[in-house]
């Protein structure tokens, strides 16, 4: 081939090969988005940002597609209240996925593999408007247990008495109906429980401790151990970390949280009570709450204990579930959090 | 077709014998397992703390024919573990320990490593397993000894 | 000397004088150089999924010190894309000298006498190894590294004559240099009285002549010279511009340069010094147990890292250079040879023939354990390069798993003990018996330092 002709030859080959390679690889991408759009959600370490975007618009009715990457470290993702499938998203791995909603409203997505203490902070909004010509709204959820009876989530709740040992459950023993009632047992404390036991006469002749027993014993009846599997898992993912897997308040991140707390300038804060009104820049953090112990968890109540995981925001490092988990799986949680108080029957 | 190639000189095939017993020797070193004194097998268990991008311990103790317990407490993102030699793995995520049992029914020395991305420096986050005495590392230096004399005997004039 | 000249085979002398061959490879490694450079600047900040990291860094990389090296000595320099666009500029043709060769905006300096050797590539390399814990592992950093070799190689080009940057810059280029002497490839003429009976000396001035157009040797060796691998690239320009088929192409036995005594000088006795310093350092800090180290490596600009890097200048540059040239005085000493400054200056140097091997089984004892570990990121980054979600040849599922785990202590312990071997061999060849001695100890009591961290 003549030098000139080779030459304009070996020319075009280099733009093609060194220009046009990586111009038509982003040209594809490009397309192909243009095409269907894609909201594209890069996930990354709170502190870097979180998830980003933070809020996505929807339309109901319409398909979602996203396109979900992390740029860091292991995170997931999941829809809070949905039965969208969670999500594991590996660093470097792209993946999508189309969400299609019914209902209108605001959804929150989280992620839901712990990346860093600040992990829980890890949410976003899905905006989802009605339909076009719908303007119906969704139906207003109920409100939580707390509120129709009143509790106040913030004030201290000291057991008046506790067992001497850890309680187990003592079932198949006869006891008025009213003492079996959901409505009765999630509002009222295990000590509350126990003392209007004491004073039916259905228990003359038994000690203390064996009223404990009874009282464990309605505990247990009013869950399943499938349900108090759930919990199980619901607790080693959202809230061991914290909490520590053996329910003591020392999980991997509650270090950090009680050094926060020591260096907060809100010098009244008790662990494991609230200090009401005292965050004023929101950090008045202190070490999470000891499941183990009795004095503070047999005063509280199933509805208060609910209410606490649904609204959080006591002050503390507590972040808020509502919009997270629906309504049965925190209950699931509430009542898996007392076989840190008894001994109870739980699935496998 | 003529290729120009000299003929392999007698002294040339004297050289390749003695590199071909060298070779045999050597490998004889390191295949052949020495007998050493074990201690009788236990029970070990190890509490490791993983965060990016470290173990705490990073080196493992035991005994040929121990049996192993590791738990893996993730400090700050998913960490896990994975046995280099063993081919075992496992993923903890902080809030969850996890725990791997196994027989060290291997000796030397194994690199454990995180298996899930774990931040930029994932491929260096590195611990070691030593079981036994490390075999390997005194056949390798006896290995490298005896290249050296080799080598110099090698040029004997 | 047993040696077999393959351009007597004509295909392969067909193949290689033609341009053709070479230039597509070399576009091609151009077009996968860029690529990962896009791929660092624009796709996932995430290392182990990054075409950026995984291409460069663990497939190129295992590549040349496994297999391109020991085997073809400089033949990645032949094919390698990071001069090429500076040549293109330089040469103002792609493909071979035109009729009119012009030179508007070149400037075709010599390159400075006093930067000669290959002491600035030394200074490159440790530069770069200073960084290499965020350059490996951060796709960004490692796109903007190699954005920077592309760079400097041009501007060189534009400045200096023939392939200034690779003969005298690249830090990669240093150690191919010095271990392609190991190779079973040289290229060499096959009678040098022919060129000495050659006024034109075309194969290093260049012609315009129809069948033997071509540049002057672009790394400005005279081929009638040439005894050594370390300064010729194969880049195959002599053997299109000799007029008298007077190159050749030799099969050789391995490690022929090191009984060569000509051209030994300080500059690659440090290189081999800091190669084998680097080996030792990566092995601690990659491969090694100490979560500190790692730390302090990665946190480029904080008081660790200093910590850090003046550790890392005072082994490769104090206590190494140090500890071998006691070696090497001993060595006189032993021999009864004179120990004046001069004469040491020569030990040091000739000594250093021993460190090539050494060095060579080192690195190829270190690759092996990171790219036993690491092989399974190849078919993903290939097929998804920017980490984007694509799935170009189906491997973009492959999970992470370490290959071969269990072999490769041995393997690393075999390669050491054959550098050793290889070692204590050239010392005795180039010093003798006695000399020797004190540089075969500090051999293997490097060789005992790799083992530790590698298989201890």
């Amino acid at each position: 081939m003549p030098a000139r002709r080779a030459e304009r030859t070996a020319r075009l080959l280099a733009v093609l090969l060194v220009l046009g390679l990586p111009l038509g690889l982003l040209l594809a991408r490009l397309i192909s988005d243009r095409s269907s759009p894609v909201v594209e959600i890069h996930a990354r370490m709170p502190h870097d940002g979180g998830f980003l975007p933070g809020e996505i618009q929807a339309v109901a009715g319409e398909p979602l597609r996203l396109r979900l990457v992390s740029d860091d470290v292991l995170h997931g993702f999941a829809v809070g209240q949905t039965d969208f499938p969670e999500i594991d998203l590996y660093p470097g791995q792209t993946v999508e996925t189309t969400l299609v909603f019914d209902q209108p409203g605001r959804y929150t997505y989280v992620c839901t593999r712990w990346c860093g203490p600040d992990h829980w902070r890890m949410r976003g909004v899905i905006d989802v408007r009605p339909a076009a010509g719908e303007t119906a709204l969704p139906p207003a959820a109920d409100p939580p247990l707390y509120l129709e009876l009143g509790l106040d989530l913030d004030a201290p709740h000291p057991a008046r008495v506790t067992p001497a040992s850890r309680p187990a459950a003592v079932t198949g023993i006869e006891l008025p109906g009213r003492y079996r009632s959901q409505d009765y047992l999630r509002a009222a404390s295990p000590a509350q429980v126990w003392e209007a036991l004491r004073s039916d006469p259905v228990t003359h002749g038994m000690d203390d401790e064996q009223v404990w027993g009874l009282v464990a014993g309605l505990w247990q009846e009013s869950t399943t151990p499938q349900r108090l599997e759930q919990g199980r898992e619901l607790y080693a993912r959202s809230c061991a970390a914290c909490h520590g897997e053996t329910g003591t308040g020392d999980g991997v991140f509650a270090s950090q949280h009680a050094r926060d707390a020591e260096r907060s300038d809100h010098a009244g804060a008790v662990e494991g009570h609230a200090s009401p009104g005292g965050a004023v820049d929101g950090h008045a953090i202190e070490a999470p709450a000891d499941f183990t112990d009795p004095e503070n968890m047999l005063g509280a109540a199933p509805a208060l204990l609910h209410g606490k995981i649904v609204r959080g925001g006591m002050g503390t490092g507590m972040p808020y579930w509502g919009t997270v988990f629906s309504d049965d799986q925190i209950w699931m949680l509430v009542e898996y959090l007392w076989t840190f108080q008894f001994d109870l029957e739980e699935g496998k | 077709m003529n290729l120009p190639l000299q003929s392999v000189s007698p002294e040339r095939r004297r050289k390749f014998a003695g590199l071909v017993v060298l070779a045999i020797v050597a490998l004889a070193v390191l295949a052949l397992p020495l007998p050493l004194p074990s201690a009788p097998p236990a029970d070990r268990h190890f509490h490791l703390q993983a965060s990016s991008f470290a173990y705490q311990p990073a080196v493992l103790h035991v005994n040929r024919g121990d049996r192993v317990t590791i738990e893996i407490e993730a400090q700050d993102v998913v960490h896990g573990l994975y046995l280099d030699g063993y081919d075992l793995q496992v993923t903890a995520e902080p809030g969850r320990t996890a725990a791997l049992s196994f027989t060290a029914d291997r000796s030397g020395s194994f690199r454990f490593r995180c298996p899930v991305t774990c931040g930029p420096l994932h491929p260096f986050m590195i611990g070691q397993l030593k079981v036994g005495p490390n075999t390997l590392l005194w056949k390798g230096l006896a290995l490298a000894a005896l290249a050296a004399l080799a080598g110099v005997w090698s040029l004997r004039r | 000397m047993t040696k077999l000249d393959l351009l007597r085979f004509p295909l392969i002398k067909t193949l290689l004088r033609s341009r053709w061959p070479q230039f597509l490879v070399r576009l091609l490694a151009l077009a996968g150089f860029v690529l990962a450079v896009l791929a660092g600047l624009l796709g996932t900040p995430v290392g182990s999924r990054s075409f950026a990291i995984v291409f460069v860094w663990i497939l190129c990389w295992a590549l040349l010190m496994l297999a391109a090296v020991p085997l073809f000595g400089r033949g990645w320099c032949s094919v390698c894309p990071i001069p090429m666009p500076g040549e293109w500029a330089q040469q103002g043709a792609l493909l071979g000298p035109l009729q009119t060769m012009t030179a508007r905006w070149r400037l075709g300096r010599p390159w400075p006498r006093r930067l000669r050797g290959i002491w600035m590539q030394n200074a490159a390399f440790v530069l770069v190894a200073l960084f290499s814990a965020r350059v490996l592992t951060t796709p960004l950093v490692s796109a903007l590294v190699l954005g920077a070799f592309l760079l400097v190689a041009l501007v060189t080009s534009l400045i200096f004559e023939r392939r200034a940057f690779c003969r005298y810059l690249c830090p990669v280029g240093g150690f191919i240099g010095l271990y392609s002497q190991l190779a079973p490839l040289e290229l060499r003429v096959r009678n040098t009285a022919v060129c000495a009976s050659h006024r034109e000396k075309t194969c290093y001035n260049g012609s315009l002549e129809g069948p033997y157009a071509g540049y002057g040797c672009p790394w400005g060796a005279f081929p009638g010279g040439l005894v050594r691998n370390t300064s010729c690239g194969l880049c195959m320009e002599c053997l299109r511009t000799c007029p008298h088929d007077n190159i050749a192409l030799n099969l050789r036995l391995p490690g022929a340069d090191l009984e060569q005594r000509r051209g030994r000088g300080l500059d690659e006795a440090y290189k081999g010094l800091i190669m084998l310093g680097s080996a030792l350092a990566y092995s601690a800090v990659m491969l090694g147990p100490w979560g500190a180290l790692k730390a302090a490596a990665f946190a480029v600009g904080s008081l660790p890292w200093l910590g850090y890097a003046l550790g890392f200048l005072t082994l490769v540059l104090g206590v190494l250079p140090g500890l071998f040239l006691l070696a090497a005085a001993a060595g006189q000493r032993l021999a009864g040879r004179p120990l004046d400054r001069r004469s040491l200056k020569q030990a040091f140097a000739q000594n250093a023939v021993a460190l090539v091997p050494l060095g060579l089984a080192a690195w190829a004892a270190f690759s092996l354990a990171f790219a036993a570990s690491s092989l399974t990121y190849i078919p993903v980054a290939l097929s998804d390069p920017f980490g984007w979600g694509w799935d170009l040849f189906g491997g973009a599922g492959v999970g992470w798993t370490p290959l071969m785990s269990g072999a490769v202590p041995p393997l690393q312990v075999i390669v050491l003990a054959g550098g050793i071997l290889w070692a204590a061999r050239s010392a005795v060849d180039v010093q003798g018996g006695r000399a020797a001695l004190p540089v075969i100890g500090f051999c293997l009591l490097a060789g005992a330092g790799l083992l530790w961290l590698l298989v201890g």
